[in-house]
């Protein structure tokens, strides 16, 4: 029984440290800001070069979104919780990222070069130089199967994907960054899955 | 509830987003339908398989992006400052930064980086709070070199040129920016005994004082991308302390799958001997299946039966 209240109480601390962590960061708090960043930004990233498959543009949304939240910190009420409100803004500016690469043709990450095409986010993940040739290979196929595949979603699509299954964020919260509703995102991871499942057939 | 049906929300049911009605309805479904239960378990399969992806990025490119952000907060401050506290330096700072708008794009980004490099100096210097414990000192004269070099329209030659001076910097392991320096010493450093003692010198600085997040990434990236395998296994050392850690764990799995030094794949499993944890003997039991080097392969077929799997049932 003690030891169950003990449980509860440290579940409770936790939103209440962050609460306290945003509120010093709002009054100027470089320190509790520096704390924030922390906590998100390998999420922040990782999302961040999953929805762009782009290292550079990743560098670029990741200072753009915590540049923003520190800019616009002290507008957030706490009306709903912090990831998400950050997590809005990631997703917001990597889909502004992809309307913008829309706009000037769809960028593949792929680069021509004397031995064929070479996916040069496959580079950045797969540079060591330390694998051998079979495991190498087999990392190579499948990390190139899934980035085929994510490739073949919409941004959308990619998003709800990548946070659903990547970030394990709840499709309700999902549907609320992307400014959708639950059913909607629902419907929306089902149509990504059911692509990438096809994708990866030979995998399965 | 139909096939078409279960086949929809074997998703979401995958992914524990379905009512407990629905759910009910699912589970009862899939009783007495084989196909819907090999369409979940080919699901199922498929989940994992997204999973083998490469769940770490690279750790150099997460302490470049908090090394930007750092100086573009600064430079932010340094804005502010200037027009709330009117202090001369950085006053001096924010005039330069408000230069930058007028400068040609071309230029931006080459004298962009200059001034936040200056911005960085002058933050290093006049912060004593953040560099309070550190001696430094100037070692050598300053290195130029010319980045661009272009004409403007007012008959101007605008020249962007990059600085570099050697400075020593000596202070505590305490200190947070030589804790820093050392991670960017283990990400970025071209020389492999840099990377080795920057390694050795936070592995053995006590844990309360290291930043334990910034060094975990940073060895977690020497482990994923070093090329030289000593380095890797110096890595594996100081992880040795976040051995329960389950990013490290996976990361430990994942060196076991790609690394070819048969070294470092022992070590590997030595660390995944600390703590029993059931997630990885599923990847351990196919690993075992591919392992080529047979004392690698007996000393996974012991950590499986450590872990009370069979190395046969993959």
């Amino acid at each position: 029984m003690y030891q169950a209240a003990e449980t509860v109480s440290a579940t409770l601390a936790a939103p209440l440290d962050e609460t306290g962590l945003i509120r010093a960061a709002q009054n100027g708090d470089q320190e509790a800001f520096e704390q924030l960043v922390r906590e998100y930004d390998q999420s922040v990233l990782r999302i961040a070069i999953n929805i762009l498959r782009s290292p550079d543009e990743a560098r670029d949304v990741y200072q753009e979104a915590f540049l923003k939240v520190y800019r616009n910190l002290n507008s957030f009420r706490f009306d709903c919780s912090f990831h998400t409100w950050l997590y809005r803004i990631v997703t917001n500016i990597c889909l502004d990222h992809l309307r913008r690469r829309k706009v000037r043709k769809e960028e593949s990450t792929a680069v021509e070069t004397s031995d064929g095409p070479v996916d040069r986010l496959l580079q950045v993940r797969e540079e060591g130089p330390h694998s051998d040739p079979e495991r190498q290979t087999w990392n190579q196929e499948l990390a190139g199967g899934i980035a085929h595949a994510l490739a073949g979603l919409t941004p959308r699509e990619r998003t709800v994907f990548e946070l659903r299954h990547y970030e394990g964020l709840r499709l309700r919260a999902i549907g609320d960054m992307i400014g959708t509703t639950e059913e909607a995102a629902k419907n929306c991871l089902f149509r990504a899955t059911q692509k990438m499942r096809m994708s990866l057939e030979t995998f399965v | 509830m139909t096939c078409p049906d279960a086949i929809k929300e074997i998703p979401n049911y995958c992914y524990g987003e379905i009512s407990s009605e629905t759910e009910e309805a699912l589970e009862s479904h899939l009783a007495g339908c084989s196909a819907c239960q090999k369409e979940l378990a080919r699901h199922r399969k498929f989940l994992e398989l997204l999973d083998e992806r490469d769940p770490i990025f690279d750790a150099g490119l997460l302490v470049e992006c908090r090394n930007n952000l750092s100086r573009a907060v600064r430079q932010q401050i340094a804005v502010e400052s200037s027009h709330s506290a009117g202090w001369r330096g950085w006053h001096r700072a924010g005039e330069y930064l408000r230069d930058l708008s007028r400068v040609h794009i071309p230029f931006r980004i080459p004298v962009g980086a200059m001034a936040l490099m200056a911005l960085g100096f002058f933050g290093a210097r006049y912060t004593p709070e953040k560099f309070g414990g550190v001696r430094e000192a100037l070692a050598e004269p300053m290195f130029s070199s010319v980045r661009s070099v272009e004409p403007n329209s007012s008959g101007q030659v605008q020249i962007a040129v990059d600085q570099t001076r050697r400075r020593l910097v000596s202070g505590t392991l305490q200190d947070p920016s030589i804790q820093e320096l050392l991670v960017n010493g283990v990400t970025d450093g071209s020389n492999p005994t840099v990377r080795l003692r920057s390694i050795q010198i936070l592995h053995e600085a006590p844990s309360n004082n290291a930043d334990s997040e910034q060094v975990r990434l940073a060895l977690l990236g020497a482990l994923d991308h070093d090329p030289s395998a000593a380095v890797r296994l110096k890595a594996l050392d100081g992880l040795k302390q976040f051995a329960t850690d389950a990013a490290v764990r996976r990361a430990l799995a994942n060196a076991l799958r790609k690394d070819d030094d048969p070294n470092v794949r022992v070590q590997a499993i030595d660390l995944l001997a600390k703590h029993h944890d059931d997630s990885i003997v599923g990847v351990l039991q196919g690993l075992v299946q591919r392992e080529d080097n047979p004392y690698v392969r007996g000393q996974m077929t012991n950590l499986l039966e450590q872990f009370n799997a069979s190395p046969g049932t993959y």
